[in-house]
This record gives C-alpha cells, sequence and structure tokens, in this order.
C-alpha cells in the first residue's frame, strides 16, 4: 500500500477545489479520488495526466517518489 | 485518452471485475458441493430451487458488495435518472408478470419445470423478500458509506 497523497491535497487546495470538483473534473468519481488521495489506489497514466492538467502540475510534482519535488 | 464520464471508472471496474470473479468461483463451488451432496444421496432442496437459491445467494452477495465498494453506479449516475428507472424498472416488472400470467394461465405447456411449479408462490416470495432486504442493506451501505468517507 502506498502512503498519502499530500501532494495533490495541496494543489487541489490552492487551487480552492473539492474531492468532488477535481473528480466531476477528471471524470472519476469522488470516491475514488478520496482513495488515490489516501494512497488506497494506485491510478493508470491516463488518469495522473488528467489530474495533473486540471491542477497545472507536472507528473513528478504530483505522483513522483522524492523529495526534489516535494516543494514545487 | 478521453475518459468516459458515463461508464464506471477505472477503480469502480476494477473492484466490480475482482468481486465478480470472486463471486463467481463462489457460486461454481456451492454448485459443485450442491452436485456432491446430491450425488450422495442429500437433498437439501428439490431440483430447480437449490440451483435458484444458490445463484440469487451468490447474486445478492455480488450486488451487496458491488454497492458497498461503490461500483455499482457510475460516477455521473443522477440520483433522480436512478429513481425514474426504478419505477419504469419496477412498472415493467408488474406489466411483464400480469402479461406472463394472462397469456400462460391456461396454457398447458410446462413452462418451466413441474417441480418448480410446485413452489412456485414460495420462490416468487423468496425473491421478492430477498430483493426487498437487499434494497435495506444497499441504502445501508450508502448511508454509512456516505458518512465514512468525507471530503477531508
Amino acid at each position: 500500500m502506498m502512503g498519502k497523497n499530500l501532494r495533490i491535497k495541496a494543489a487541489r487546495a490552492a487551487k480552492d477545489m473539492t474531492q468532488k470538483d477535481l473528480a466531476d473534473a477528471v471524470g472519476v468519481a469522488r470516491q475514488t479520488m478520496n482513495a488515490i488521495e489516501k494512497g488506497d489506489y494506485n491510478p493508470s497514466i491516463n488518469l495522473c495526466i488528467a489530474i495533473c492538467k486540471v491542477l497545472d502540475k507536472t507528473l513528478d510534482q504530483l505522483f513522483w517518489e522524492g523529495n526534489e519535488y516535494e516543494n514545487q | 485518452m478521453k475518459i468516459n464520464k458515463s461508464a464506471l471508472d477505472e477503480m469502480q471496474t476494477e473492484r466490480r471485475n475482482h468481486i465478480g470473479n470472486q463471486m463467481f468461483l463462489l457460486t461454481f463451488y456451492l454448485l459443485l458441493l450442491d452436485a456432491g451432496l446430491y450425488g450422495m444421496g442429500i437433498r437439501w432442496l428439490e431440483y430447480p430451487v437449490n440451483s435458484m437459491v444458490i445463484i440469487i445467494l451468490s447474486m445478492s452477495i455480488y450486488l451487496v458488495r458491488t454497492i458497498a465498494a461503490n461500483a455499482y453506479l457510475p460516477p455521473k449516475a443522477d440520483s433522480k435518472k436512478t429513481v425514474a428507472s426504478l419505477l419504469i424498472a419496477i412498472g415493467c416488472s408488474v406489466a411483464l408478470a400480469a402479461a406472463v400470467f394472462f397469456f400462460f394461465k391456461n396454457s398447458s405447456a410446462p413452462f418451466f419445470a413441474q417441480a418448480a411449479n410446485e413452489h412456485s408462490a414460495l420462490i416468487l416470495f423468496l425473491v421478492s423478500v430477498v430483493g426487498l432486504l437487499l434494497s435495506l442493506i444497499a441504502a445501508i451501505i450508502r448511508k454509512r458509506n456516505d458518512k465514512n468517507d468525507s471530503d477531508d
């Protein structure tokens, strides 16, 4: 199981979006978005790209596990 | 790639497939067990009813688990549409049952099986009760999921 993805949550909060807003924007259920943020579900690359596009971030900034992208 | 918003999303599809595979195996093993018991001379229910009970049991578990995993309706499903479709389904079921009763009332042809005909009232009652129970369980699960799964 992965850890929590706090970067998605932070990027979402920066855009003043709720989980439901983001889920609607990328075309998934709110529960799916919740599971991704909690690290309970590993999304496909297509869904990752859709999330990145909506949040104006790169894949590295949201999904790459490393310190260099944590503060971007 | 465009994400289809009117179908189940990828997590829902994955969960539904997972549950479906498990329930398929459950049905298979229960039917195998039933056949084994039948071979040993143990008849816990008459022929068509035993298979129906096993299938209804597996399908009920599948349905409840699918709803509990939020893999029953697609993300874009509108609750008004769901209620409307439920009402249409109920109306169609009643019309179908009335039509079957009307057209086959005096028919001499066996339309299911003789043994099933003897228990048809019981089967109909059981199916209705199971359906009502499932609706109740599904409603409870949905409410519980909405409470637990808050937007944090």
